[in-house]
């Protein structure tokens, strides 16, 4: 069994080593200090498990499971955390199996015989009991997964059974529907139309048209986005107040 | 016998023997004294002035007599409920009364008056004494009550505004400790110090300040076992309180949970870490401290709902300890959050004077 640790605190980490050494439970292939540096080693090598911490810098470990659940052989994942009130509560309601630190050599051992894998619905009712949205969107593609940070993101297009998303960088396509992404990005992101979830920082001007359809010109981009007569209202008001 | 502070406070009478007691005694008797002179309706302007002399040194007389009783017996008094105090109180000062009352009557009245009006001046004195004693004793119950409550509310307010160990850093401290336990022992034996002495202060009278030597090492202590956690790649410090001087008090753990804001909001949350900057200034008797942390570009905003409570926390403390001339400002500028305290220059002779 490939076992990989993921922690920020290297005495942590250590610990968790140690303790496998222990259990002769499997073999701890790398470690990784942040969510980031999972989702590569996970994709260059083939991981049963990740022992995957919540709170890391850069992306944290609920994220984290996130983005793995798209790799090809995504791995099993338990996480560990200190004291983190909210996903603890999200976990118990849901099943989700995590360990407690300092880690019991017992529990351990358990968890790793579970090998649990999170379903859909887990995931889901993890990420809304979690304090921040995703960082990034994840999208499949040849080779592997390929991360996207929200901040770039300039607007999602929905075409056909896909998505697109359009970035500062090129565009991409993802799986998932614009509706859980207008849930998830409410904040900073703006339904203009049914197939079209904007950025609210790229909104530049709104046009009208000899016949009297509107369009939307954005700041980063060259291509123009139809605002249906539904969402004409609320581009407007977010504008006036983007302009005051 | 000298009373401790618990049973002084017990007791409801106001302390008779000291000095601003006596002074507030001889006032109302005064005051009382206006009234009885004034009360008569029809009396020429100059009787009434040579009245008010005499009858204020009867009042006065009266007045000072109980509160010299009062003070004589308080070491007594302790050990008795509230009615029986009040009861031994009332008849004290009754029984005082009608002592000075008899003695003016041989000193002065004696020969203007018969025996018919000798009892009837001692029954009034009686009646008016009584009648008065009740009230003022009354009212020292009630204010020793009132002050009573204030004083426990506001301890009880500072018992919970101050600062606890949290379980984030609890937790994760302990499993520092466990794994460190196998790979460097004396390390773990000293984190697990540390800690005790975190603790200890944590669990300190929330009346307590400390010198900011004290805070300081307190503080190094917290960083160490934090050091311990997160590495000295991540985790850097950069004190620059030299010109404070060391015996500057400061509540106890004021400064501490504001590092540990800085590390859980701000160098945590950062994958390359980064510099907490603790600098301090003394200033016109006025000491300013300042601990600023860099952010991560999304978290501004998280960092400032993240550290509120501990923030009002300590800003309530500082104002329950020095009402005005001291707070707690934030600054959020470039990703870097400031958050300063200032607080006035009192030393341990100052703190000795104002008790």
């Amino acid at each position: 069994m490939k076992i990989l640790i993921a922690d920020d605190e290297l005495p942590a980490r250590s610990r968790l080593r140690n303790l496998i050494d222990d259990l002769q439970a499997g073999e701890v292939v790398a470690e990784a200090s942040n969510g980031q540096q999972v989702l590569n080693l996970c994709q260059e090598d083939n991981i049963d498990i990740v022992l995957l911490d919540i709170r890391m810098p850069g992306m944290d470990g609920i994220e984290t499971a996130h983005h793995l659940k798209k790799l090809e052989n995504a791995p099993a994942v338990i996480f560990t955390t200190a004291y983190d009130e909210y996903a603890l509560q999200a976990f118990d309601a849901h099943a989700i199996d995590y360990l407690l630190k300092p880690i019991r050599e017992e529990r351990l051992q358990e968890a790793l015989n579970k090998n649990q894998r999170l379903s859909q619905a887990q995931y889901s009712a993890l990420e809304k009991t979690s304090k921040k949205a995703a960082q990034h969107i994840s999208a499949r593609v040849q080779g592997g997964l390929k991360l996207i940070n929200i901040d770039d993101v300039i607007y999602f297009h929905a075409e056909h059974k896909y998505v697109t998303v359009y970035h500062q960088a090129g565009q991409v396509l993802i799986e998932e529907s614009l509706k859980s992404l207008q849930e998830r990005y409410q904040q900073n992101f703006i339904r203009v139309h049914r197939n079209a979830l904007v950025a609210i920082n790229q909104l530049q001007t709104l046009n009208r048209s000899n016949i009297g359809h509107f369009t939307l010109s954005l700041k980063n981009s060259e291509n123009t986005l139809e605002v249906s007569r539904r969402h004409l209202s609320s581009v407007r008001k977010i504008m006036k107040a983007l302009s005051v | 016998m000298k009373l401790t502070k618990q049973q002084s406070d017990a007791l409801f009478l106001p302390n008779f023997c000291s000095l601003r007691m006596v002074f507030v005694v001889v006032i109302i008797a005064q005051l009382f004294a206006f009234v009885l002179t004034l009360a008569p309706l029809s009396q020429p302007s100059d009787i009434r002035w040579q009245n008010l002399g005499l009858i204020s040194l009867f009042v006065q007389w009266c007045a000072l007599g109980s509160a010299t009783a009062l003070c004589l017996i308080r070491a007594w008094l302790y050990r008795f409920s509230n009615t029986q105090t009040a009861v031994i109180s009332y008849l004290i000062m009754l029984f005082v009364i009608i002592i000075i009352s008899e003695g003016t009557f041989w000193l002065i009245l004696r020969f203007d008056m018969n025996s018919q009006q000798h009892w009837n001046f001692l029954l009034r004195n009686f009646i008016v004494g009584a009648i008065i004693s009740g009230p003022v004793l009354r009212y020292f119950y009630v204010q020793h009550q009132w002050r009573r409550r204030i004083q426990a509310e506001s301890e009880a307010r500072l018992q919970a505004l101050q600062a606890r160990i949290r379980p984030h850093f609890l937790f994760n401290s302990m499993n520092t400790i466990a794994s460190l336990t196998r790979s460097q022992p004396k390390q773990a034996e000293m984190a697990v110090e540390n800690l005790a002495d975190l603790f200890r202060a944590s669990l300190s009278d929330a009346r307590q300040r400390f010198t900011l030597k004290e805070e300081q090492e307190l503080c190094q202590r917290y960083l160490q076992i934090e050091l311990l956690r997160l590495g000295d790649e991540r985790l850097k410090i950069n004190w620059n309180i030299d010109s404070l001087p060391d015996n500057a008090l400061i509540p106890a753990l004021t400064l501490q949970p504001l590092l540990e804001n800085a590390i859980y909001h701000g160098i945590e949350l950062l994958t390359e870490g980064g510099t907490i900057e603790i600098n301090g200034e003394l200033n016109d008797k006025q000491i300013e401290i300042s601990v600023e942390n860099p952010l991560p570009t999304s978290a501004a905003t998280a960092h400032q709902e993240g550290s509120q409570l501990a923030q009002d926390n300590i800003h309530e403390r500082l104002q329950t300890f020095y009402t005005r001339h001291a707070g707690l400002s934030v600054e959020t500028q470039d990703h870097h959050y400031k958050v300063t305290l200032t607080f006035p220059y009192q030393t341990e002779q100052d703190e000795d004077t104002d008790s």
